[in-house]
């Protein structure tokens, strides 16, 4: 190529590089000029909430980013002009959204796209529920400032949270499957696996009457608000029936008053059905303290004194876990544990002869009596657990392929699953 | 004797506790009084904790929940001290409580050494609420009313009339909040009862036994960071740049958990030629 | 009788149980101080369940230095102990300092009940290492793999064991946050719906043993 030519290129490229960027700088220009008063502004009462506050929602424009801001305004329902109203929070022209929000698809009545803006009590403005407040928004980029109109609406408290709508749902269809499995359970014969650290309960006990030692049974930190303190006291029971059968002592000390109180009820019930109601002691069930280390404390001293043959550790625990339990084997005692209590799992497995693991200690109750009540919840339970399992598979299925393909749809489904408030 | 006629495997595996009590004694004790002082890396769930105090501005109100007893008091008193100094150092507005009743001494301790070190006033730049009845019902209740959970501070001191808590009426006034938790009520009811209902940011601290247990309300993003143990302390300790007292116990953790190692490996060596010999 | 021991009682179970598993979904201020003023009344009638307990702990200690049984002494520790703190909290109104000098009750707060408890919890550490030797024998596969993630957690959380194993930081992290959170939301799955199956079965009366009395 000759330097002419090569020289008449350049200028070329020069004058329609000048036209490109004085055409973006014109467009700019307009486009600075061009932010109007926001669309389709909606203010009302913030739905499935406790009351204080209010929605703001309204269309996304072409100019939305990160130089334009928005504000939001609010003041007496009286108040007309828009400029006389306190601005209650500032932000982003490209930022709170809709899809920001934890709601679901049946709860939301604008697109996702939107703009949503939640109006709550703040420094110097109180929402009160009952009251009516005019709320508008302003745009704002440079010393531009435009305002929407200006709506009256009042907050008030709500009876149903209908984002959680499914969580009632599934907790509804559970119990209905509960109790369905139960029925069923009274109709039919259902194959229950063994569960060893039960098998070895009978053992155990026979062990501390061999040995004409006590049994010592322990319910856990925690008190009867707790399901795993009611499945320990279900236990109780069971324990309780055949060391009155065997004729072996048992002791059972509490942290907590209350569960001591319906652990003397169940055990007397034991005495009773096993037809040995003269063996009940009224002081097998006794309360130490609620402190956690004085509790395990007098109970290893309890372990060291006794000697007791068997020790059944279920319920809720914590650190004090492997305080008992090694205590517990030095004393070369068979030790039987079931806990939900998942962080303490590894101390009672490692020293204990027989761990119930999580719902293994609901199942207990189950396994030892075999009744059909018990063991149709059990089948319920392994039923919900398939559900979620599949649910699970399902949901990242679908959630790669909305990931992958940007298409809506999953959403509706993966929406079900969502805990949402 | 009662190991005679025993193989030497067998005595091994059968060996009195004490020498391994006395073993680990040694090791905690040893880099103690003689400490090596190795870097210790900073965890993704500690800076998780440390990033947040960090971006918030002057004036934001933490929430510091001091949920153990002198019991958990190696490993969770130096995660408290960070974390405060921390906080002081960043002007925020702290406000300390606790829901564990055998815990009220020592934590007021806590707060009123870590602010007088840093210079800070009762009543306007921090607050220690002392302990209420209820467990995680207080925590509803501050969701709700805070006054009325708290009517007056430790000192006996009306709550609303106290300046550091202008403006702040309930849980959801709260920036951040952190709860260093030993057992129930901790990390585990704050969230459910409190930053789940409430909405507030959240981080937790933890006794190293706990920490893995805490993993999954991490990951799931329900608490933005966690401190596990005297770990999680020396970390945070070198994060803000002031070392004291878990930095000074990594030391003895490391020779501890090195010990520990051995022996299970001894064990295993024992129990392996063991079932050897018997074929 | 069978009415206030029976049926009064699934009944109390049946309509609270109902109505707090509705608390739940109604966001309204009113259900909210409806669950505030009942874990207030918990706690009230909680503390007077104490004076149960207290009566019981007595009661058992009472008969041990009346028949002076073995370690009858720890008995009487226990009474002088107990009572002791009772009077001296009584005395210093529960303050354990007053104007920054400390009282007696801060004096037992602090140079018994902090020690004391700092023992316990110090034990844990013999425990685990006395624990860990006994049991942690590789008898089978699934022992053997536990064996190892352990000694890894082990190293790769104290700054010796990232020195000797640099890499054993980055794996202990990923044992901790993947294997680890997995597993222990799978173990939750099965614990919730264990939880929630019982709750189900508790208010419907449909379990009872819980009351005591057995079936009706």
């Amino acid at each position: 190529m000759n330097p002419q030519a090569l020289i008449g290129q350049r200028i070329v490229c020069m004058v329609v590089w000048t036209l490109l960027v004085s055409g973006w700088l014109c467009s700019s220009a307009l486009a600075q000029t061009s932010i109007s008063a926001p669309q389709d502004m909606r203010v009302f009462d913030t739905p499935s909430d406790g009351g204080g506050s209010l929605t703001v929602q309204w269309a996304t424009s072409s100019w939305d980013g990160p130089d334009t801001r928005y504000q939001i305004l609010a003041g007496d329902a009286a108040v007309t002009d828009p400029a006389a109203l306190t601005i209650i929070t500032e932000f982003p022209g490209n930022s709170k959204y809709v899809k920001d929000a934890k709601t679901a698809w049946w709860t939301r009545n604008v697109d996702k796209t939107w703009h949503q803006v939640l109006v709550r009590s703040a420094k110097g403005f109180e929402v009160k529920d009952g009251t009516s407040y005019a709320v508008a928004l302003a745009a704002v980029q440079g010393d531009q400032r435009v305002f929407s109109q200006v709506l009256v609406a009042s907050p008030s408290p709500n009876w149903f949270n209908w984002n959680q709508l499914n969580n009632l749902i599934i907790a509804l269809s559970f119990g209905g499957l509960v109790f369905y499995t139960i029925s069923y359970a009274k109709r039919h014969e259902i194959f229950l696996r063994r569960i060893p650290g039960l098998d070895a309960v009978d053992e155990a006990i026979g062990r501390a009457t061999e040995l004409g030692k006590p049994i010592l049974y322990l319910t856990g930190a925690h008190d009867l608000h707790d399901p795993s303190t009611i499945a320990a006291a279900v236990i109780l029971g069971k324990v309780a029936k055949r060391a009155a059968l065997y004729e072996t002592e048992l002791l059972v000390p509490h942290r907590e008053p209350i569960t001591m109180a319906v652990c003397q009820e169940i055990t007397k019930q034991a005495y009773l059905e096993a037809g040995k109601p003269d063996l009940f002691k009224e002081d097998a069930n006794f309360f130490i303290t609620a402190d956690q280390f004085s509790y395990t404390a007098a109970v290893d001293g309890i372990m060291l004194r006794k000697k007791p043959a068997a020790n059944f550790f279920m319920g809720a625990y914590f650190a004090e876990s492997l305080l008992l339990t090694e205590t517990g084997a030095s004393t070369g005692a068979i030790q039987i544990a079931g806990t939900d209590s998942d962080h303490q799992l590894p101390f009672f497995v490692t020293t204990c002869d027989y761990t119930l693991i999580g719902e293994e200690l609901y199942a207990a109750s189950a396994y030892l009596s075999k009744e059909p009540v018990q063991i149709g919840t059990l089948l319920g339970q392994d039923i919900g657990k398939a559900v979620v399992l599949s649910a699970i598979a399902i949901g990242i299925v679908l959630a790669t392929v909305g990931a992958v393909t940007g298409a809506q749809w999953p959403q509706l489904f993966l929406d079900l699953l969502r805990d949402l408030k | 004797m009662w190991m005679a006629g025993m193989t030497f495997s067998e005595k091994m595996l059968k060996i009195d506790r004490r020498i391994i009590f006395l073993m680990i004694g040694l090791c905690t004790l040893l880099p103690l009084l003689y400490p090596v002082g190795l870097p210790i890396k900073t965890s993704s769930e500690v800076r998780g904790v440390y990033d947040h105090i960090e971006s918030l501005p002057e004036g934001s109100v933490f929430l510091l929940s001091i949920d153990f007893d002198p019991a958990s008091k190696p490993e969770l008193y130096p995660q408290a001290i960070a974390l405060l100094r921390h906080a002081f150092k960043k002007n925020l507005r702290v406000i300390t409580m606790t829901l564990w009743v055998s815990g009220t001494g020592m934590a007021d301790q806590l707060v009123t050494q870590v602010a007088k070190e840093m210079g800070k006033e009762n009543g306007t730049d921090y607050t220690f609420l002392g302990w209420s009845p209820g467990g995680q019902a207080v925590i509803i209740n501050m969701g709700q009313d805070l006054y009325s959970a708290y009517p007056s501070d430790y000192r006996g001191k009306p709550t609303k009339e106290l300046p550091i808590l202008e403006g702040v009426r309930s849980l959801k006034d709260v920036g951040y909040m952190v709860s260093l938790g030993a057992g129930r009520p901790g990390v585990e009811e704050w969230y459910v009862f409190g930053k789940d209902k409430y909405k507030f940011e959240m981080g937790g601290g933890c006794t190293g036994v706990m920490a893995p247990g805490l993993y999954p309300l991490l990951r799931s993003g329900q608490i933005n960071g966690l401190i596990g143990g005297l770990r999680g302390a020396a970390e945070y300790e070198n994060l803000i740049g002031k070392k004291g007292k878990a930095v000074a116990g990594m030391d003895a953790q490391s020779a501890t958990h090195l010990a520990i190692i051995a022996l299970v490996i001894m064990c295993n060596l024992f129990y392996f030629s063991l079932r050897q010999q018997r074929g | 009788m069978i009415f206030l021991r029976r049926q009064l009682p699934l009944l109390i179970t049946l309509v609270t149980g109902l109505l707090f598993a509705a608390q739940y979904y109604v966001p309204h201020p009113a259900s909210e101080q409806m669950l505030t003023s009942a874990t207030k009344w918990l706690q009230i009638v909680g503390g007077f369940a104490l004076i149960l307990g207290v009566t019981s702990l007595f009661h058992q200690h009472a008969v041990k230095i009346r028949r002076q049984e073995a370690g009858w002494g720890y008995s009487l520790v226990l009474y002088v102990g107990m009572l002791g703190t009772i009077a001296v909290g009584l005395w210093t109104n529960g303050k354990e300092s007053v104007e920054g000098t400390m009282t007696a009750f801060g004096w037992i707060y602090n140079y018994m009940m902090v020690p004391l408890q700092g023992t316990m919890f110090a034990i844990l550490a013999f425990f685990i290492a006395s624990a860990a030797y006994r049991s942690f024998r590789a008898k089978s596969r699934e022992a053997a793999v536990l064996l190892v993630a352990a000694v890894i957690v082990m190293m790769g959380r104290v700054p010796l064991g990232e020195y000797l194993i640099p890499l054993s930081g980055d794996v202990s992290s990923w044992i901790l946050n993947v294997l680890n959170s997995s597993v222990r939301r799978a173990i939750l799955i099965g614990v919730s719906l264990g939880a929630v199956a019982l709750s189900f079965k508790i208010i419907f009366g449909v379990e009872r043993s819980y009351l005591g009395g057995g079936k009706e």
